[in-house]
């Protein structure tokens, strides 16, 4: 025998356990030639299985799939943990039954919407056993990590053999049972020595139980297990040295030769050996799955007619319902479109029926239908907004004829993998729509999409540092220095990254600092831990469940635990209903619009070429506009001027990594500023690239321009596009191009220039589909800024959408004159809502304020005073404070109007009067039971609102607003250091725009984003944006600069800068940067030289 | 059980069995087949460096079990159980490390 099988191997996605990728492993076996079927058995799940099956399919390898699971007695605790391998070729029996007793292991911690961390996974042996009794299926291994394993260890044979006696009383199927050997050579006498492992083996010999060899995998090489150590450290909670580590570092993926020797040492003769690694080989050929067969891998699995609703044949209903469409979004068509419309569906339909996929458009239609009926905002991006079918179903709500996108993008008969189609909805009920699908198609075909999360540069720092046992704050003060680049590259970074100077200092003395750097890149990319996919949610027929495994996510909804790459594969349909913030601040907008004005809107069929919009837009005042408001879109936004539609389809595609590193932005902007003739190369491209002044910036534009001088068709032409991007095919494209383009008659030149613009372009387009579908909410939001600041702002507030800190949209809202008003407890709820004067400050967001009593509060209101509020409210004493402290109960001061904001003088009653009776209040010992027994309480010391205390100033409302809200909403935090900033003659950000180019500036502000956007030269460059209340300025920082400030940049809110204007274009003006300081240190110094400014000092 | 930690000079057999050793300046054979297993170090207390491809030496150490005894005694004799680490030094001189680290009396 040459060979050896290993049928116990922990992946990288076994989390905090395994340390390999199944890929690498499959790979490490194919090329050892050792065998030609391989195991993943991760630990609590089927995590890895389809990477795995994938990975064997590719190398010719037989895929093998089974689980580590604990075991549990009847009384719950546990008794062992076993590997349990699924059989193949049986139709896919062993595979389903695999996948339920996964299943089951995770139900238990699940319960009413929450998981039990508490609750280990695991299954009853009692409960695996009745699984497998009928049919078995799987094969149960009981191995050294067992009660009989440790019963051979320490007490008489006669103990072990019972306990193993009883284990064969439960599993007397066939094929169910068999004894797992496992020598990872520790000291003698130990579990999981040679010692263990060959008295497992005789005592299996004894009772006639089936053995097998294995080596419990945990990584592929010896140099891994310092990777294990640390992830135990992780799935411990601990430090090394606190807990019982492995025991040493033979769990690694051996040769077959090793293997040979290893159960040669374990039998003690050789005829044993060859027989125990014959029935290991035996058991491995019985779990080779035929994954077509036994995982119906890559056959398309969607929702039963019947579960649809529908009858007859689907192409059938599908084509009526696209069809019937036409009259709805084409009412107003001429003959020429209706005839353009007709033939473009007709093609579309016919790719549909030949590909089969008529039942998964009805499936998305019939949510996008459910979706609408809820009445939720939605609306599909990515490609499939090329789609008129889509547009036709109401899944997409652009008009991919009038914004000129193609179909081809999103389906040709050339691949036949399930198209993606991307619903975006109101963030604030998708989990409604979760649960209504669940009960649409009902639980047997659907469950929640999982998500492995991996480590990158900072998680990995924390769990590396805490497996070193390094304090808490130490780790923070290098994670918050760790910035663009990858955790791998650690070492490498440590030279050439100046706020890590200090780091790499440390490393080169302290010997701990220089292991956290080592185990951090050992760390990165790791899987981490599984979680539920943010959007995705499997629809499939009523096999689903044999076909994945599930457990309980924090929504209580099951979850799969595949990934998404794994859909494709298992031929499962992923859609992606994803929450956008956005959608929630419009449709809340859209229904404070309705109910302080009485006026309905339909926001989906608003003009979409109102000039007021843009006019608005090209201000570059962008905040709270979707897409567009980050500061590289405005400095953007800037230089290019929208003035229509396709102008913020354009710009949101160029704002890319891809179109900035191939310098694509600026040749468009010359052209569309009339700098620059555009370039064309050739008249035949003249159509094709006129929107965008002969830049190539989608992958519309590639198909087409391959379709035009090839003549290849567009389906064909997506093909190629997609093989760009492929270095080995790639060469094959170039050769199909060269060839047909001189066939056709191009000249030499032009077949050179356009080939050298279509390679370069690679991966840096964008589907225009895609950039359609996301300008459109960006319009939407940009229309009602222009139109509805007000309510605008509202959902702002309420639903918190956008990149920045609330308190940068209250000085926006200040900017454009809409009054924030303070909290009140008469007035608040926990929402924003818009009241004649302004938009009143909701109660949540005070902290510390319970979701309870935010309903109480809500519920009970009016109050007639601090004293009713107590009473029925029944706050805790730090609520009632600070509810208090930031101005709730203002408005029962008597005279005072709260509407007139809190910077307003009031009559008599002052804050600290109402704080004064707060106190009172909180010392009341036992609180009155409820309102029945209110007499009972003595409320004398109620009667008298106490007087003649202090009203807050100014400086102090804002630092009590900043530290219970987290924002300043008396005035901007900047207003603080008004006086020095006047003297030091700092720059407004709102009179940057008049400043000449190159003058010499200091500004300062909050911080309100960091961003360290990759660049074309590859050096790193920081941007900052400050607000200071008048606007947002934006600063750059290269190298230089970098060096001079690098621990401010990072570490500091309250920031000053020094630079020069850099104009960037019509409306564009940034910093660049020279040097940056602390704001409040230099707070300090100014003011220690005047000491009357102390007065006014920040918190 | 005593523990000690002395270098100790060992003799082996054609498969790297040890077979006798010198310890304190006496000499001991080895009386029984030795028992080869692989322990643990806790790098993270003496390690410098443990960088990806640093190998398992760095967490792993090979020890061996043997029943010896001083070599003049007769096989008769009271006998005591020895573990000994062995380690793969860097100098050529001295390519194999022996160390003394538990008696079993």
């Amino acid at each position: 025998m040459t060979g050896f099988t290993h049928l116990h191997v922990a992946s990288a996605f076994s989390g905090h356990y395994g340390v390999t990728r199944p890929e690498t492993m499959a790979e490490a076996v194919a090329a050892s030639g050792s065998s030609d079927a391989l195991a993943i058995t991760d630990r609590d799940g089927l995590y890895g299985a389809v990477k795995h099956i994938g990975a064997c399919l590719k190398l010719g390898l037989s895929p093998i799939v089974g689980v580590d699971l604990a075991i549990f007695d009847d009384a719950g605790s546990t008794m062992a943990r076993c590997t349990i391998l699924a059989h193949g070729n049986n139709a896919g029996r062993g595979w389903s039954k695999l996948c339920e007793i996964v299943s089951v292991a995770h139900a238990a911690r699940g319960r009413n919407g929450s998981i039990r961390k508490e609750n280990q996974v695991g299954i009853k042996r009692n409960e695996l056993a009745k699984l497998l009794s009928e049919d078995g299926g799987c094969t149960v291994l009981v191995g050294p990590d067992s009660d009989v394993g440790r019963a051979i260890l320490v007490g008489p044979r006669q103990l072990a053999a019972s306990l193993l006696g009883s284990w064969r009383e439960l599993f007397q199927t066939p094929g169910t049972l068999g004894i797992e050997v496992v020598s990872h050579i520790t000291e003698p006498g130990s579990a999981y020595s040679t010692h263990q492992a060959s008295s497992l083996l005789q005592l299996a010999d004894k009772l006639s139980i089936p053995t097998v060899l294995t080596n419990a995998v945990r990584y592929l090489e010896p140099d891994d297990a310092l990777t294990a150590d640390v992830l135990d450290a992780a799935r411990h909670l601990e430090p090394l040295g606190l807990f019982t580590p492995q025991p040493n570092a033979q769990a690694w993926l051996k040769p077959a030769m090793s293997m040979q020797s290893l159960a040669i040492e374990i039998c003690g003769d050789a005829s044993r050996a060859m027989k125990l690694l014959e029935s290991t080989e035996r058991l491995a050929n019985r779990c080779r799955l035929d994954p077509a067969a036994d995982c119906a891998w890559g056959k398309p699995k969607t929702p039963e007619k019947v579960a649809l609703g529908i009858e007859g044949n689907p192409f059938e209903v599908l084509w009526q319902k696209a069809h019937s469409g036409i009259d709805h979004y084409y009412r107003n068509a001429n003959a020429e479109l209706l005839a353009q419309v007709h033939h473009r569906l007709g093609q579309e339909l016919i790719t549909i029926n030949k590909l089969g996929f008529a039942t998964y458009f009805l499936t998305v239609a019939d949510v996008a239908q459910m979706i609408r009926d809820m009445k939720i905002r939605s609306q599909a991006r990515g490609s499939g907004a090329g789609s008129l079918t889509n547009y036709l179903l109401g899944i997409s709500g652009v008009d991919p004829i009038e914004h000129d996108l193609l179909f081809e993008r999103f389906l040709s008969t050339e691949r036949s993998t399930l198209p993606d189609i991307d619903i975006d909805v109101e963030s604030a009920r998708r989990h409604d729509i979760y649960r209504a699908i669940f009960k649409r198609y009902g639980s047997n075909r659907v469950t929640l999409l999982s998500m492995q999360s991996t480590y990158r540069g900072r998680g990995a720092m924390r769990d590396s540092g805490m497996a070193l046992g390094l304090e808490d704050e130490e780790i923070d003060d290098i994670a918050k220095n760790m910035w663009r680049f990858s955790a791998r590259s650690f070492r490498g970074a440590l030279g050439t990254k100046p706020e890590l100077s200090a780091f790499a200092a440390a490393v080169e003395e302290d010997r701990r600092m220089n292991l956290l750097v080592d185990i951090t890149e050992r760390l990165d990319r790791l899987p981490r831990h599984i979680s539920m996919h943010p959007c995705g949610v499997i629809l499939g027929d009523s096999t689903l469940l044999q076909r994945t495994s599930v457990e309980p996510s924090g929504l209580g909804l099951p979850m799969s635990q595949f990934d998404k790459d794994d859909m494709d594969p298992m031929g499962l349909l992923k859609l992606d209903v994803l929450g956008v913030r956005m959608q929630s601040a419009m449709a809340y907008a859209v229904r404070e619009i309705a109910r302080v004005r009485g006026q309905e809107l339909d926001l989906d069929n608003i003009p979409r070429d109102d000039p007021e919009t843009f006019k608005t837009i090209r201000t570059t005042n962008t905040l709270g506009i979707f897409q567009i408001e980050s500061p590289g879109q405005r400095e953007l936004t800037g230089k290019h001027q929208p003035t229509e539609f396709n102008d913020l389809t354009i710009q949101i595609s160029l704002f890319r990594p891809g179109p900035m590193k191939g310098n694509m932005i600026a040749p468009y902007l010359d052209g569309r500023h009339g700098f620059a003739k555009a370039d064309f190369i050739h008249k035949d491209l003249v159509p094709i690239l006129k929107e965008t002044w002969g830049v190539v910036i989608f992958h519309e534009h590639v198909l087409r321009i391959l379709n035009v001088m090839t003549g290849c068709g567009l389906a064909k032409a997506d093909e190629m596009r997609r093989s760009l991007e492929n270095p080995r095919v790639a060469p094959e494209v170039k050769r199909f191009f060269h060839e047909k383009t001189e066939a056709r008659g191009y000249s030499k030149a032009v077949i050179d220039r356009v080939w050298s613009v279509l390679e370069s372009f690679g991966s840096f387009g964008f589907c225009k589909a895609h950039g359609a579908a996301f300008a459109l909410p960006t319009y939407q939001s940009a229309w009602l800024k222009t139109h509805f600041p007000t309510e605008f702002l509202a959902g702002l507030f309420t639903h918190d959408p956008g990149m920045y800190p609330k308190r940068l949209l209250m000085a926006e809202a200040r900017r454009l004159g809409v009054k924030v008003l303070p909290l009140d407890v008469n007035k608040s709820t926990d929402e924003y809502l818009v009241e004649p004067d302004g938009i009143r400050l909701a109660l949540t967001e005070v902290q510390g304020v319970s979701e309870n009593e935010v309903a109480r509060i809500i519920e009970e209101q009016p109050f007639k005073d601090i004293a009713d509020f107590y009473l029925r409210v029944k706050p805790s004493r730090r609520t009632l404070e600070r509810l208090a402290l930031v101005g709730g109960f203002d408005s029962f001061g008597g005279a005072r109007d709260s509407n007139r904001g809190l910077t307003e003088n009031s009559s008599e009653i002052t804050r600290g009067d109402i704080l004064a009776r707060v106190r009172q209040l909180n010392a009341i010992k036992n609180r009155p039971p409820s309102e029945a027994n209110q007499p009972t309480l003595d409320f004398n010391i109620l009667e008298h609102l106490p007087t003649g205390n202090a009203e807050p100033t100014n400086a102090e409302k804002v630092s009590l607003e900043l530290s219970l809200m987290k924002m300043d909403v008396s005035e901007h935090v900047i207003e603080l250091y008004r006086p020095m900033l006047e003297e030091m003659g700092v720059v407004q950000a709102s009179e940057l725009v008049g400043l000449r180019n190159k003058t010499e500036v200091l500004i300062a502000g909050v911080r309100v984003a960091t961003q360290t956007p990759p660049m074309r030269s590859g050096k790193r460059v920081v941007f900052i944006s400050l607000d200071d209340g008048s606007g947002c300025s934006d600063s750059t920082f290269f190298d230089e600069a970098q060096a001079r400030c690098s621990h401010i940049l990072f570490n500091n809110r309250l920031l000053l800068i020094s630079g020069r204007t850099r104009r960037t274009g019509v409306r564009g003006v940034s910093i660049m940067a020279e040097n940056a300081w602390d704001l409040r240190e230099m707070w300090e110094q100014w003011s220690k030289a005047r000491p009357q400014s102390l007065e006014r000092a920040a918190g | 059980m005593r523990q000690v930690d002395e270098k100790v000079l060992v003799s082996t057999n054609r498969i790297g069995e040890p077979i006798a050793f010198l310890w304190r300046d006496s000499n001991y054979r080895v009386r029984t087949k030795p028992v080869r297993w692989f322990a643990r170090r806790d790098w993270w207390i003496d390690a410098s460096r443990v960088q990806r491809g640093v190998g398992a030496g760095v967490l792993e150490v090979e020890m061996w079990r043997m029943v010896a005894s001083e070599a003049e005694e007769p096989d008769t004799a009271k006998k005591a159980q020895f573990d000994i680490v062995h380690t793969v030094g860097d100098s050529p001189a001295e390519k194999n490390i022996w160390r003394l680290v538990k008696i079993y009396d």
